[in-house]
């Protein structure tokens, strides 16, 4: 499985070019960490570590979530690749080894590729910041902990959706509920309910009994559950696409469009996937920003957050590039670069709620006097993001990205413009009206990459 | 007239050579078979016809058609059916030949896609997703997609694998009457016993090197049974 994986990954691009990647991830993190000391002047360390281990549970549940959260689990997770995971049905392996297997694999897979090199990337910095080298390998291990009942909780609930869809909501809303009433009704410290982070500061046994039980009972409970479902019954579906088209007939890509929307549709945890690479980031972006906002009165978040928004919407572009690759229409007469933008008009339709987003987070952040500047830079960031993602990575964005060498000049080219936009809308928001003006590059780097695109040419015989 | 003429083209894939200076040329109204053991590059022949790659020289001119410099349009004349069947996942497969109806930019889907469930027999299965169709409905969907448009040539990759006897017949009927109409058909297999049913003229391709080319009549007069003379003519390579 893990060759496997490894294979998958490089399966456009040779081999160096995906095992840089880690290294990438640890310089990044080296340099982040060399700036903590300036972080720390305006948060307390203990609120740093805090959202730290949340985001490395989120990690876990996005790395978990990834093509999980469905029915058909091992369809939708290895596709209709023949993989060593889909072998239950022809080899003498049962499903819960194989599930194992994979659980297993995840855990190693993505703690080599991104939880050590963040890891070790901050611990080499420790003694440039000022922090104890003992205490930097502690809080490592809890964020590891972190990552894992993230990872163990998402396989669970991906298991009890497999069962009934009904179940899964009752369990989220008991675990909503119960993530603000422990606090209440327990008398307990509202911090210590995130128990790597409390047993960080406690050392105590009993936290740590807790937190490996909530890492090997939900894991427990989804092997020995896991339900896989073999499509024995076929399901008939009315034809879709005459009507959606009709309704897309604004655009010359209807007919692709209409299929995009069919796709969403119909694979399972449509709702899931926007809720794990959309919403939730954009919520948790939402939460740490609100944070922000009470330390930095002067700041306007609402800004800051219209970034964020700008570039995570990018997730909606790899979500629809999810169901199909170039393939289907290798023998049709169709450009790659018209399926690019018929993907680009799809993202831009299911796009248009990032503008509602932006409307509600100014209102509940009382900063409506910002709306306009936010709302062009939401614009202009999200186009340039999504311009400079097609540049690099075409029609396979959640494949490419690994590719160091495709990620080093992208990460690059959207993080210098991240700085200045960041900048100037924290000297001035009203500066950012004149974001528009890198519309048009934007644009250019499109048509460069409809060329670039359009002469590419699969390598396999 | 020429459907297909490729002059000394090469395609090679790193140190790998699939199609070594190979040139040929099939008339208009020809059923032409391309034999080959697997791996001969029978399939990076076809895509390289049909400008889903580019040759490392030589040439190919498709219905007057550079295939290098025109392949979208050589790919909107010419029907294909690719050596996997691919169809989208979430689409049924009623809504694949709709969607193809779209790209094509062909009126009349309707029935257009009518007279393929019937032929194939699998109007049943129309409402099914591609995903959970069998091998070999999917087949039957790559088939039809690839007539929808009534091309004057048809590119086909092994098209009967997978398809029952019934299904078999029926198709090799239809090729056989499509000819006759004055289409050209470019059938690569290696089912030898099938070509030599059906095929008017044949070539042998053999680790990218064309060993034979001509018409079929030749080894029926000969009384020379298609497979013997395959089998010979590889293995002396």
């Amino acid at each position: 499985m893990f060759k496997e994986e490894w294979r998958i990954h490089t399966s456009s691009f040779e081999n160096k070019a995906f095992a840089s990647f880690p290294i990438i991830i640890f310089t990044l993190t080296a340099i982040a960490s060399y700036f903590l000391p300036y972080v720390l002047r305006i948060m307390d360390i203990s609120l740093v570590f805090k959202y730290v281990h949340y985001m490395f549970m989120f990690l876990g549940i996005s790395v978990g979530a990834f093509g999980l959260f469905g029915k058909e689990i091992m369809n939708r997770r290895f596709g209709q690749a023949s993989l060593i995971a889909y072998s239950s049905r022809s080899l003498p392996i049962s499903e819960r080894t194989i599930f194992s297997a994979f659980f297993l694999k995840d855990i190693l897979y993505y703690l080599i590729l991104w939880i050590l090199p963040i890891i070790v990337g901050f611990i080499v910095m420790t003694p440039f910041i000022g922090i104890q080298i003992f205490s930097s390998l502690f809080a490592c291990s809890t964020l590891i902990l972190s990552f894992l009942i993230g990872l163990s909780l998402i396989f669970f609930l991906s298991t009890i959706f497999a069962h009934s869809s009904k179940i899964l909501i009752l369990i989220i809303s008991i675990l909503v509920v119960g993530y603000f009433a422990v606090p209440i009704f327990l008398n307990i410290q509202f911090n210590l309910i995130i128990l790597p982070y409390s047993f960080y500061y406690t050392h105590s046994m009993s936290t740590l009994a807790i937190i490996s039980l909530l890492i090997i009972i939900p894991a427990i409970i989804s092997v020995v559950f896991v339900k896989i479902d073999y499509p024995e019954k076929k399901k008939h579906h009315k034809n879709l696409l005459p009507m959606l088209t009709k309704k897309f007939s604004f655009s010359r890509y209807s007919h692709y469009i209409a299929k995009d929307f069919i796709d969403l549709q119909r694979s399972e945890g449509g709702l899931g996937k926007i809720i794990f690479s959309f919403l939730l980031p954009i919520g948790f972006t939402y939460f740490f920003l609100t944070i922000f906002l009470e330390l930095i009165p002067n700041i306007k978040i609402i800004m800051i957050f219209s970034i964020f928004l700008g570039i995570v919407s990018n997730s909606i572009y790899n979500m629809i590039n999810a169901f199909d690759t170039f393939n289907p229409y290798m023998f049709l007469p169709v450009k790659v670069s018209t399926i690019i933008k018929s993907k680009i008009t799809s993202f831009v339709i299911i796009n248009s709620i990032s503008i509602i987003i932006l409307l509600i987070a100014t209102l509940s952040m009382n900063q409506i006097d910002y709306f306009l500047p936010a709302l062009l830079m939401l614009v202009s960031i999200t186009a340039f993001s999504l311009a400079t993602t097609v540049y690099f990575t075409g029609l396979n964005p959640n494949v490419l990205i690994y590719n160091s060498k495709i990620f080093i000049p992208y990460i690059g080219l959207l993080g210098c413009i991240i700085f200045i936009f960041t900048l100037s809308s924290i000297l001035n928001p009203f500066y950012m009206l004149a974001s528009p003006l890198i519309l048009p590059v934007s644009v250019l780097l499109l048509k460069k990459s409809y060329k670039k695109w359009d002469s590419w040419k699969p390598y396999s015989i | 007239m020429y459907a297909v003429k490729v002059e000394n083209l090469t395609k090679s894939f790193g140190e790998i050579t699939a199609v070594n200076n190979v040139s040929l040329e099939v008339q208009s109204g020809q059923l032409f078979g391309l034999l080959g053991p697997n791996g001969s590059g029978k399939t990076t022949m076809i895509k390289t016809l049909t400008g889903q790659l580019k040759p490392n020289s030589g040439s190919a001119t498709i219905l007057d058609l550079d295939a290098e410099k025109n392949p979208i349009k050589i790919r909107e004349i010419v029907g294909i059916i690719p050596e996997q069947e691919t169809p989208p996942s979430f689409l049924t497969a009623d809504e694949y030949l709709n969607f193809i109806c779209k790209i094509r930019n062909l009126d009349d889907p309707e029935n257009r896609c009518e007279k393929w469930w019937k032929l194939l027999d699998f109007e049943d299965q129309k409402n099914v997703l591609c995903k959970d169709l069998s091998r070999g409905t999917r087949q039957k969907l790559m088939v039809a997609q690839a007539f929808l448009h009534e091309p004057k040539l048809a590119f086909i990759d092994e098209p009967l694998i997978n398809l029952d006897p019934l299904i078999q017949r029926s198709f090799k009927d239809f090729l056989i009457d499509y000819v006759k109409r004055g289409n050209t058909v470019f059938f690569s297999t290696h089912v030898l016993e099938i070509a030599e049913e059906i095929c008017t003229e044949i070539a042998i391709l053999d680790k990218g090197h064309l060993l034979h080319k001509g018409p079929i009549s030749e080894l029926k007069n000969t009384k020379q049974h298609l497979e013997t003379f395959f089998i010979k003519l590889v293995k002396e390579g």
